[in-house]
């Protein structure tokens, strides 16, 4: 029997806000003679959802904002009630939604360990028990006895994630609390979050932004959209279909033309009327291939005189990985331009970065490498699989370069 | 009821914490702590002994101050519960929001924690008692089922008003207002031997005399205040006629708020 069974849940939710008493007293007036009622808006937050999970299962839920993951954690976790249909959960829920929901700052690290651990039910006898490995798991041994009102954001959260974690119930509902604290407890906390699934055999639900996470701690994944479950399967082939649906959102954009970004930089020499990729008969393009030339067209428009300037164009990752830059330097093709409108093209003959979402920047230098005008985040740059057969591998790296391999026996 | 009191068991240990946490952090950065919530009986005793000392109030043969801490302990502990009560689900929005338990325990805590300022209330009336020299009789075994039904009478109000609070913060607003109406209309200033004097014998108000003190005794603090004194002061059982009419006002609208709370409950966590 599935431990989590959703049967059609809908969710409405009437937006805007409580109507003024003259509003109220004239919707009962009608109710009452029986004319129709002005309904406020309504909004479907969660859409006829239906869908059911094993015990033992480590399920992901992922989606853009607003797509309904916390408010579907809300009814599993028994906060909000559906508007029609179903949702029956067997066995006890730890909820840690937003952990530190019931960190008082006025009250000590212990003394919130206590109180916490009664909100989320835990027995008095159990936290006892387990206060020494909760104080250490949190690293606040020194502090356990301040008032957490003078911890660090990074400290509370520490502290709510390591009392809900020691709470034994039969499914664990998470959200988003992995993006928590310092790298290296974010590491103790995927750890701890493995060994709970792995070695107890809890099912798990896992809300959150950080794909290639979930990716790699669930066995399942959902995608919801717009309230929707749009694919429910394999982690792997799940993510995909988001992070290409992601891409296909970011390629509305695909070509820069002045007065969209705000340069770094702008010495006031020289405008970027527009930036985009060009394909082989120089049309705009939407994608660039993996392995496959790529062509940079930039127009600009120049006040005065430059003299041999310099001209870098590289691309980045969302989060400014600057991952490679070139540069009309090496070559030395460095020609003055006089004071007018140019085309500048670019190509690389080979694209070694692996297929995903990227991002381009432009730098204008003068001959004494004085920044001229400079930018990041200019325009998305998606690179696909092409003629290769691969998706998005993010855990092999980002870069792809020609080895030769050979076996012989030695 | 039988299920308020299923789950004030089955979440003692909540309830305890929660209650806990509340008096923590009340007096945590407070230098005065604890003595602030003696502070209010108090300081109204003086303030009534003061103004009995201009108007000349009856007291049924007992040191005025007494008789009005006897009736402030009772009165305060409930306006205090209720008060406490109808806004706790509302105060307590995060907890509302994110994790799920019955919401009765935000009021059952709201009563739970003003126990601890009864109690302190308890301990300064009997101080007072010794220094007047009078001795309880067996009829104070009564004090706790008046208490008990005073946290009866103060849970009917915050169930209803904090379900209506989550929809309407106007309760929260007009709670108090309302409240310092009730404590003229119950007898703390004054002893109720003197409204009945007034209205029952007296026939103060002409035809309407009688119909007014019928109306005054449902109102269970009344009853409540009445009783409390009689057993603890005067060492007479608990009069019946003046406990009955709130007692059964009381017993007929618990299940509804009651009800209309677990009903509301439902879609707290969506409104507030």
């Amino acid at each position: 029997m599935p431990i989590i069974e959703v049967d059609h849940l809908t969710k409405e939710y009437q937006l805007g806000h409580l109507t003024s008493l003259k509003e109220t007293a004239l919707n009962a007036m009608r109710r009452l003679t029986f004319q129709t009622v002005q309904q406020r808006e309504r909004f479907k937050a969660l859409d006829d959802v239906s869908f059911s999970i094993e015990e033992g299962e480590v399920v992901g839920i992922i989606g853009h904002n607003g797509a309904g993951k916390s408010t579907l954690l809300k009814h599993l976790a028994n906060i909000s009630k559906p508007t029609k249909g179903k949702v029956t959960v067997r066995g006890s829920v730890a909820p840690l939604i937003e952990v530190g929901a019931g960190v008082h700052p006025e009250l000590t690290g212990r003394e919130n360990i206590f109180l916490n651990g009664a909100i989320l039910g835990i027995p008095k006898k159990i936290i006892k028990q387990k206060l020494d490995e909760i104080i250490e798991f949190s690293e606040l041994e020194q502090f356990i006895d301040t008032p957490v009102k003078k911890y660090s954001s990074g400290m509370q959260v520490k502290l709510g994630f390591s009392i809900a974690t020691t709470m034994e119930a039969d499914i664990l509902i998470v959200d988003e609390v992995l993006a928590v604290g310092d790298l290296m407890f974010q590491q103790k906390c995927i750890e701890r979050m493995e060994s709970l699934i792995k070695k107890q055999g809890r099912t798990v639900l896992i809300v959150g932004h950080n794909i290639r996470q979930l990716e790699r701690i669930c066995s399942r994944v959902i995608l919801l959209d717009h309230g929707k479950i749009s694919k429910d399967g394999n982690p792997s082939e799940v993510c995909g279909v988001f992070f290409r649906e992601a891409q296909d959102r970011t390629l509305i954009r695909h070509t820069h033309i002045e007065g969209l970004i705000t340069p770094q930089k702008d010495a006031g020499v020289l405008r970027v009327l527009q930036v985009e990729i060009v394909d082989d008969n120089g049309e705009s393009a939407k994608y660039a291939s993996f392995h496959d030339p790529l062509t940079f067209k930039v127009i600009f428009e120049i006040n005065t005189e430059l003299i041999r300037p310099e001209v870098v164009i590289g691309v980045h990752t969302s989060d400014f990985v600057h991952i490679l830059s070139v540069s009309n330097a090496l070559p030395d093709i460095r020609p003055d331009l006089k004071i007018g409108k140019y085309v500048l093209t670019c190509q690389l003959s080979d694209i070694p970065i692996r297929p995903g979402s990227y991002n381009l920047r432009l730098a204008f230098l003068d001959q004494h490498r004085n920044m001229l005008w400079y930018a990041e985040n200019i325009m998305p740059i998606n690179i696909v699989a092409g003629r290769f057969n691969i998706t998005r591998l993010p855990e092999v790296g980002l870069i792809d370069v020609p080895a030769n391999w050979s076996f012989n026996i030695h | 009821m039988l299920k308020i009191a299923v789950n004030l068991f089955k979440y003692r240990e909540l309830i305890a914490a929660l209650a806990w946490k509340n008096i923590i952090v009340r007096y945590k950065q407070a230098y005065l702590g604890i003595v602030w919530a003696v502070l209010k009986p108090v300081m109204l005793m003086l303030i009534f002994t003061l103004v009995r000392s201009f108007v000349g109030i009856e007291s049924d043969n007992l040191p005025y101050p007494l008789l009005t801490f006897a009736a402030l302990l009772p009165w305060i502990f409930f306006q205090e519960s209720a008060s406490e009560g109808v806004i706790s689900v509302t105060s307590n929005a995060p907890l509302v929001k994110k994790i799920y338990f019955p919401r009765e325990v935000f009021p059952l805590t709201a009563m739970v924690t003003k126990i601890v300022e009864l109690t302190i209330s308890f301990i300064i009336l009997a101080a007072m008692m010794f220094y007047y020299k009078i001795i309880p009789t067996i009829y104070a075994l009564w004090v706790p089922v008046i208490i008990f039904y005073t946290m009866v009478v103060a849970l009917t109000i915050s169930f209803f008003g904090a379900a209506m609070n989550v929809y309407y913060r106007d309760v929260s607003q007009a709670l108090p207002v309302a409240l310092s109406l009730l404590m003229y209309g119950s007898p703390i200033m004054y002893p109720l031997s003197l409204v009945r004097k007034t209205l029952v014998e007296e026939q103060a108000a002409g035809v309407w005399s009688n119909d007014l003190y019928s109306l005054y005794v449902l109102n269970p603090l009344a009853g409540i205040i009445d009783s409390f004194q009689k057993v603890l002061l005067k060492g007479l059982p608990p009069d019946w006629n003046v406990i009955l009419p709130g007692l059964i006002l009381t017993i007929m609208v618990l299940p509804f708020s009651y009800l209309f709370f677990k009903r509301a409950e439902s879609w707290f966590a969506d409104v507030i």
